[in-house]
């Protein structure tokens, strides 16, 4: 629900996978097959002549570097800054604010709820059950509009339906409370707690 | 009240059954950048003037041009082969869908998604209790589109396969799971003896 950049991910693991796919094609090709030898270097030897010859046509004046090694520079400093951009991309998305609602007849001025109302409302009501072992509730910003997000660990052989059932029936009451229906989304999971905790024999 | 609207909840339930792939993405990030790094120190001792690190990148270019020669075509095939294996693990989690293991409930108020981990473990309990015998003996496996529920009979006492069906079945109804999947019921032939 949060807001990790999914169509960026695909487009560049797939770009970076085939980056590595052909690297690693020809490599191997390299090793194995002399017509991929003679290709390769009748290629590549001459792309390096004129690298190399680039390198002493732009010389700078004084120590021996060339201008190309500062593109180079500024071209990989771009490649690391982008790359710091799409890790800080994940997993955004996390919002304070459930409902902000400015209405003329009510009450005068702007009245914003916060997200922590309705996560502390909810979590106090599902801590109480023993047929679950953990719940977090976290309000996300889902393109410009504030949804919850439930997240229920119930215990071994726990019908997901009941706790659906239950769940949906509080989310409902909060409903009244606040006065706005905001998505929901009931996520149940198994946990490490779930996993090793007993399973509920009695209910 | 104002009613969300169905595709946003269409949206947010397809986002949560299929992975962010997040976790690959830093680590194809953390790579990139690293080797970024590398070169850029490379690069900027070079436009310096200072002497070189390990190799100055035109020395680098042309060992990547003779490449055949001055490494063994043993350790050259054996990097072709570990950057083809790499690159294969990132493309094929770009291109492949990338479903997570998770159904969808039908829910009145709110989306309903849930871990097949903990639909597999309520079937089992009640395959448990329909064949009576102790929660060691069940095994249920819940994928996409089957359920596979396996059981292992006490030994010297017939296990009823007709109700532990109709009993897994009458729950996954309830349910009501989407994609709905079909049910198996396995009987183990071997008796479990001492339990």
């Amino acid at each position: 629900m949060n807001g990790t950049p999914r169509g960026l991910n695909r487009v560049l693991l797939t770009l970076i996978g085939l980056l590595f796919l052909a690297a690693g094609a020809l490599a191997l090709a390299l090793a194995t097959a002399p017509a991929a030898v003679r290709w390769w270097q009748g290629w590549a030897r001459p792309a390096a002549d004129q690298l190399s010859g680039l390198a002493a046509r732009t010389r700078l004046p004084g120590n021996g570097g060339s201008w190309i090694w500062i593109i180079v520079s500024v071209l990989l400093v771009l490649v690391v800054v982008g790359m710091v951009a799409w890790v800080a991309n994940q997993g955004k998305g996390r919002a304070n604010i459930l409902a902000d609602e400015y209405d003329e007849d009510a009450a005068p001025g702007s009245v914003a709820i916060s997200g922590a109302v309705a996560e502390q409302a909810l979590k106090d009501a599902l801590a109480e059950r023993t047929d679950l072992v953990g719940a977090t509730v976290t309000t996300y910003d889902v393109h410009g509009q504030p949804g919850l997000k439930v997240r229920v660990l119930p215990r071994q052989g726990v019908s997901p339906r009941e706790v659906a059932e239950d769940v949906s029936a509080l989310v409902e009451a909060l409903d009244v409370v606040v006065g706005v229906r905001t998505p929901v989304l009931i996520s149940i999971g198994a946990g490490a707690r779930s996993r090793f905790t007993r399973a509920e024999r009695v209910r | 009240m104002m009613e969300p609207p169905n595709d946003f909840m269409d949206r947010i339930v397809r986002r949560e059954t299929h992975s962010s792939r997040a976790v690959l993405a830093g680590i194809a990030a953390l790579i990139i950048s690293l080797l970024a790094i590398y070169a850029l120190l490379e690069a900027i001792l070079r436009a310096v003037g200072q002497p070189p690190w390990l190799v100055d990148p035109l020395s680098a270019a042309y060992a990547l041009a003779d490449l055949p020669a001055g490494i063994s075509p043993l350790l050259l095939g054996v990097l072709g082969v570990v950057l083809l294996m790499v690159g294969l693990i990132f493309f094929l989690n770009g291109v492949l869908p990338g479903r997570r293991a998770r159904h969808t409930l039908p829910g009145g108020r709110a989306a309903v998604v849930v871990d097949d981990e903990v639909i597999a473990s309520a079937l089992a309990r009640r395959a448990r209790l329909a064949a009576g015998v102790i929660p060691e003996q069940v095994m249920v496996v819940v994928s996409r589109r089957e359920i596979v529920v396996n059981v292992r009979p006490t030994s010297g006492i017939r296990v009823d396969e007709a109700a532990v069906r109709a009993a897994v079945e009458q729950e996954i109804r309830t349910m009501a799971l989407t994609p709905e999947p079909a049910v198996r019921v396995n009987l183990s032939t071997a008796g479990v003896i001492g339990v």
